[in-house]
């Protein structure tokens, strides 16, 4: 007995906007900018014995959401797609990681998802940000990388900050399964409660000025910048 | 995959979010179409050997505050000559004076120290200083007492200081602690100015204010934010060398715990700019730092120019904990760079 509903296909196709695949493959946590090497400072709060469980973890998880991913990426991305030039936020995001690994990991990573993008979203934008990189002009920063593409690509800001986010969210929470460790299901809940994190931090970054750029907890920065010194790490940063 | 193959390139939407910033808040000299939109202004743009004018050199970081006399201004252009440390130029006007200069060794460097004589800042007070330290010159600048931040209801007060270095000048900044009491504003805004040979050190320290009920963190906002950029000769490689941007918002939510203040109450920063600064350097001065009881990182910036910036940030229970960590730092770089001996400021 074949039951087919005879309409159902045409309204599949048309369904998803025609960049969704792109943002998938763009924040899959499979995507090899090399994610899986950096903690971004949370190995020190490992090495302190402060992070040590589910609940240790999402603790920081929220400050880094709050804090980093808010004030530095988040809003890098917002002024991107409001038309600053790339290379003036490029230069800022430079001068504002003040903790070394953390400007080394973010320029690591753009420089990867540069080269990745080129290959798989080639746009006239991406090849610009490139070219400058390529000169030494500007050093090429994983949030404004996917920035530009993302951009290129027509995803809207929120969709892109939110897929940004989260994608940032989920090496992290990977990282720390490895790490501490913490079972797999336990990444899940973490996931889904940071969630509702990456949500209100996609509606704080439409809030903030330009002078808010930047605005980085101390707590964070001296982990970050300690991590530098840490005797036994798994992490570069 | 059909959908995603061949991705168009598409003129971006607009921000989709909720109301962006208003262009007039911030740094953003002019609320131009979105494409030509540029985020920073500052000295770079205004020439870096212009004379010491107050006031004009630093745009204003609010629209609201660009209306505001300021409640004290002082300018100060300090020049070397014969061997000596001078100024060529010295204003002030309203609630900001200096003293008269000390010269407390035999490097030539002078020492002014900067005194409100109304006590504190409230609100909406604006505060403009403006400091050049000529080719050569060499500028300890201090202040009387510390800076404490009243109630300032509905506004904030406000201090907007620009530093301009020459090459081979010399300029250490040594204020006594900020205190941010019960609902008070703060924003602090410096923007300086290094040729790739000049030689800076920032030492400050933020106490958390303790309110009539003994409780600390009562006041509103706290915003220090400070712009160094590097000017070459050429130009080519001038730039944003760092930027430090310090909001404390206890009135938004926690900030006592992890990842924002850690459990301690004070902060600390030291910012160093300068040609000989290398990771030899951030090592050893980390170094310093484990001799002491405070949580604290030591990292560099980039190098731009063929200068370096580091960066020393602290964390303790003590305004006198980080003012030993900081001045045992400056000891090292006083003593290693000009043969200066530690800093004995005996105030009052």
């Amino acid at each position: 007995m074949l039951n087919t509903a005879t309409n159902s296909a045409a309204p599949l196709a048309s369904a998803a906007p025609g960049y969704q695949l792109a943002l998938q493959q763009l924040t899959d946590s499979a995507l090899p900018t090399g994610a899986f090497a950096h903690s971004l400072g949370f190995e020190t709060y490992i090495e302190r014995g402060l992070v040590h469980d589910e609940g240790s973890f999402g603790v920081w998880l929220g400050a880094f959401i709050s804090q980093q991913l808010t004030y530095s990426d988040g809003l890098a991305i917002r002024f991107l797609y409001e038309g600053v030039p790339v290379a003036e936020l490029d230069s800022m995001l430079t001068a504002q990681l003040l903790p070394r690994q953390l400007r080394e990991a973010s320029i690591k990573m753009g420089t990867r998802l540069l080269e990745i993008g080129d290959e798989v979203f080639p746009s006239p934008e991406l090849a610009a940000y490139r070219e400058l990189v390529t000169a030494g002009r500007s050093a090429g920063h994983q949030p404004l990388a996917f920035a530009v593409v993302a951009r290129s690509l027509g995803v809207p800001l929120p969709e892109a900050l939110a897929a940004y986010l989260f994608a940032a969210v989920t090496s992290l929470t990977q990282n720390a399964v490895r790490a501490i460790p913490l079972g797999q299901n336990a990444g899940q809940r973490l996931l889904r409660k940071a969630s509702d994190g990456v949500a209100a931090a996609v509606e704080r970054v439409g809030h903030l000025t330009p002078d808010d750029f930047g605005a980085v907890s101390p707590g964070l920065e001296i982990s970050q910048m300690r991590h530098e010194r840490q005797r036994a790490r798994m992490f570069m940063s | 995959m059909s959908t995603t193959a061949a991705p168009q390139v598409v003129t971006p939407p607009a921000s989709g979010l909720g109301p962006a910033a208003s262009p007039d808040l911030g740094p953003c000299p002019s609320p131009a179409a979105p494409n030509s939109r540029k985020l920073e202004s500052g000295p770079s743009q205004q020439g870096a050997h212009r004379g010491a004018h107050h006031a004009a050199a630093h745009k204003p970081g609010l629209a609201a505050s660009a209306a505001k006399s300021p409640m004290g201004e002082l300018a100060l252009r300090i020049e070397q000559r014969a061997g000596r440390s001078v100024a060529a130029h010295q204003y002030h006007r309203g609630a900001l004076r200096i003293l008269r200069p000390h010269y407390l060794d035999d490097s030539g460097q002078v020492c002014y120290v900067l005194v409100n004589p109304g006590g504190a800042y409230l609100g909406a007070d604006l505060y403009v200083i403006d400091v050049e330290v000529g080719g050569g010159a060499k500028l300890l600048l201090t202040t009387q007492s510390a800076t404490k931040i009243y109630r300032t209801p509905g506004s904030f007060a406000e201090q907007r200081m620009t530093l301009r270095l020459g090459e081979g000048a010399q300029l250490e900044l040594a204020p006594d602690q900020l205190i941010a009491y019960r609902e008070a504003s703060y924003r602090q805004d410096t923007r300086i100015t290094v040729r790739p040979s000049s030689s800076l050190i920032i030492a400050e320290v933020v106490t958390p204010g303790w309110s009539p009920d003994g409780s600390s963190f009562r006041y509103e906002e706290l915003r220090l934010r400070t712009e160094i950029r590097v000017e070459s000769g050429s130009g080519a490689d001038s730039g944003l060398l760092a930027l430090d941007n310090v909001l404390i918002r206890p009135s938004g939510h926690d900030v006592t715990g992890m990842a924002f203040m850690e459990g301690f109450s004070h902060l600390g920063s030291l910012i160093v700019v300068d040609p000989r600064v290398d990771q030899a350097l951030a090592d050893e001065l980390h170094a310093v730092t484990e001799g002491h009881d405070a949580y604290a990182g030591v990292s560099l910036t980039s190098t731009l120019a063929g200068t370096t910036g580091l960066v020393l940030r602290s964390l303790s229970n003590s305004t006198e904990e980080l003012n030993r960590l900081l001045s045992a730092c400056a000891a090292l770089l006083r003593k290693r760079w000009h043969g200066q001996d530690p800093l004995n400021l005996r105030k009052y």
